[in-house]
């Protein structure tokens, strides 16, 4: 009878703390959201830094000390000092420049491009090569890059990728978090989503070139549990110029002069 | 009488060299007729024996095999699994040519097509020249790839569906294989792509004055455009088939990649992954995935619409985009508030005749249901909090 007892007791209990469990659990923890827009200052006007990718670091611009200090040391070539050392023409590093690209497949190649007074030198001679493989002129033009060399096609992208992913592999290392990367639309504006409240360092990892510098972001930014409504009216801007609300830590060098034997 | 006796010789003369010349012709008819039966044996044997030998001297690809496949009931070999042990272990261009006979189908060199015969008969001989093989309807290995299997018919299912596993119940819109595509690392390399033929030699209005001014356009930077096209009609989203019952006569906001072309432009020769790579991109599934897109929510809403305010960056709206590097748990999710930005109260002025998040949430509170912008099923459901928080 006891027994009979103590377990019609026991089913009970576990009945009931099962009910009061499930009905007392908590709702997911609230999360944050960052609207970034970044812009800059060149010479009167204030422009905003379109697709530039940023990243966001757990942990604050002291605690990540070390990390920014790699960031400053980071001697990367400019593109257009990259594309000189490996000897491409005037026309090809005014065609990245113009159409604000790091590498070749940032654009479809026009036909002037290719053939004509606008034709640049590399495009040309990957197309009489694509003509041979490739049977059709359309086909040639649309594939070009593939018969550019490995060093012309992505070769400033992907050496700026390998420095950056050494960066990315450290602050993961001292953060123990996975860094978070958003790109800047063509207003300079990008959001990070789905973020657990706290402490993070927004920065670009690279110095990201504009028209004639070279900057660099590292900022601190208080991450509060918000909806994206919220945010969308408080955006945290990033900027070359000073700003006494935000704690920012920038470099803006000037982009070199590079002549043809840079390396 | 001497003339018919003489008829008569003659006569006697040609029947007996027409008998002989009939004898030689049946002689060198049966001849013939043996001949090319031996040849035609002789063919068949040089045919199909030493390619048996040649094949088992040919140095095996990495991780071939030429060893048959064991009998089975028929029905075993009508469906077709990358999955299985001994497919795995092969390489894909064991049985996939790498480019294909393009020049005769596309018009660029791809590798999207079905592996000659002698891909399958390598190791399915028996499944295809056996008595077992041709009882019933044919070997049933052939409907693998073919929609029936006869000698003459070689209608054949579209490449990337082929049979999977009953295949009049169960359409074919499943597949054996995930794909990568990093969102992000692509957003990174491509700004935009301009359409051929448009924009750079389109006539462009410019300034008429005498002041100088910058009539350069503002760089475009929409790269999602080389890969997600306005979707007007389904047909050019091949891969995808419509949904039975499927109320939305638009789900899908944008086409998605059908073939290799794109995807080739940049990676066919050595930019990894590239074009001989299969696994670089097409990663074995552990089960049939099937082919689903995430559902649509604002039925009303098109990316072409808006008095041209739609045509915006498409990262404005879908702001999870850029950070993805895998497509697995990638949904292209517009927040509310993005929508805010003009459908608002507050922005009447500029927009007068556009509907308001506003007026639909009054639109709810009236009828219970919000089809301003949603589907009838998800309109009944209660607005969330964060369509509230967008308007105020």
């Amino acid at each position: 009878m006891i027994t009979r007892a103590i377990l019609l007791l026991a089913f009970c209990l576990s009945t009931f703390s099962f009910c009061f469990v499930a009905h007392t659990q908590m709702p997911p923890a609230p999360r944050g959201v960052i609207r970034l827009k970044v812009k800059y200052k060149t010479g009167d006007a204030t422009k905003e830094l379109p697709r530039k990718r940023f990243f966001l670091i757990k942990g604050s611009l002291e605690e990540n000390k070390s990390l920014i200090e790699k960031m400053k040391a980071v001697d990367l070539l400019s593109r257009d000092c990259y594309y000189r050392s490996l000897g491409a023409s005037d026309a090809l590093i005014k065609w990245l420049k113009d159409n604000d690209c790091e590498s070749v497949y940032c654009r479809g190649i026009d036909e002037r491009y290719v053939t004509g007074s606008e034709a640049i030198p590399e495009f040309q001679a990957a197309y009489t090569q694509g003509l041979r493989d490739l049977k059709t002129p359309e086909l040639a033009r649309r594939w070009l890059t593939t018969n550019l060399s490995p060093g012309l096609r992505a070769g400033f992208y992907n050496r700026k990728q390998e420095v950056i992913n050494a960066l990315l592999k450290q602050a993961e290392e001292t953060s123990k978090t996975k860094v978070l990367s958003v790109m800047t639309d063509r207003k300079g504006t990008a959001y990070l989503t789905d973020i657990e409240p706290g402490t993070y360092t927004i920065s670009n990892l690279v110095g990201s070139e504009t028209e004639k510098t070279s900057i660099l972001w590292a900022c601190e930014k208080e991450v509060k549990a918000v909806d994206l409504a919220v945010a969308m009216k408080r955006p945290f801007t990033l900027s070359n110029e000073k700003d006494p609300k935000v704690k920012c830590e920038i470099v803006e060098q000037p982009l070199p002069v590079c002549n043809q034997a840079a390396k | 009488m001497a003339n018919e006796n003489n008829l008569t010789a003659k006569n006697a003369k040609q029947i007996a060299m027409g008998t002989k010349g009939f004898t030689l012709r049946c002689f060198a008819n049966t001849f013939a007729t043996f001949a090319f039966y031996a040849f035609l044996f002789l063919v068949v044997i040089s045919v199909v024996t030493p390619a048996q030998t040649r094949r088992r001297k040919r140095t095996p690809r990495p991780g071939s095999t030429v060893q048959q496949a064991p009998a089975g009931p028929a029905a075993k070999y009508s469906s077709f699994l990358h999955s299985s042990e001994k497919h795995k272990s092969l390489a894909c261009n064991a049985c996939h040519k790498l480019p294909t006979e393009w020049t005769a189908k596309r018009g660029f060199p791809d590798a999207a097509d079905f592996p000659d015969h002698d891909a399958c008969v390598r190791c399915h001989r028996q499944q295809f020249f056996t008595r077992q093989a041709f009882a019933g309807t044919g070997p049933s290995i052939c409907t693998v790839c073919h929609v029936r299997a006869a000698p003459r018919e070689d209608g054949r299912f579209a490449f990337g569906k082929p049979n999977t596993a009953n295949q009049s119940t169960k359409p074919k819109d499943e597949r054996q294989f995930t794909i990568e595509f990093p969102h992000d690392k692509h957003q990174n390399v491509i700004a935009s792509l301009r359409r051929f033929g448009s924009s750079e030699n389109e006539a462009r209005f410019v300034r008429a004055s005498f002041q100088s001014f910058d009539d350069q356009p503002k760089l475009d930077y929409n790269n999602c455009t080389i890969c997600h096209q306005p979707n007007d009609s389904r047909e050019t989203i091949s891969l995808i088939p419509p949904r039975a019952g499927d109320p939305s006569p638009n789900r899908y906001f944008k086409t998605t990649p059908h073939s290799h072309d794109t995807c080739f432009a940049c990676h066919w020769k050595s930019q990894k992954p590239a074009g001989d790579d299969c696994a670089g991109c097409h990663k074995p599934a552990a089960t049939f995935i099937g082919i689903d897109s995430p559902p649509r929510k604002s039925a009303r809403f098109s990316h072409e619409g808006g008095k041209g305010e739609h045509v915006m960056e498409c990262t404005t709206c879908h702001i999870n985009i850029t950070r993805a590097s895998t497509l697995r748990g990638l949904t292209p999710d517009v927040p509310v508030t993005a929508c805010a930005t003009c459908h608002k109260d507050s922005k009447k002025t500029t927009y007068p005749k556009i509907i308001t998040i506003e007026e639909e949430l009054a639109q709810f509170k009236k009828t219970s249901s919000c089809t301003y912008c949603h589907t009838p099923d998800i309109g009944k459901k209660k607005p969330p909090a964060s369509h509230e928080a967008a308007v105020q």
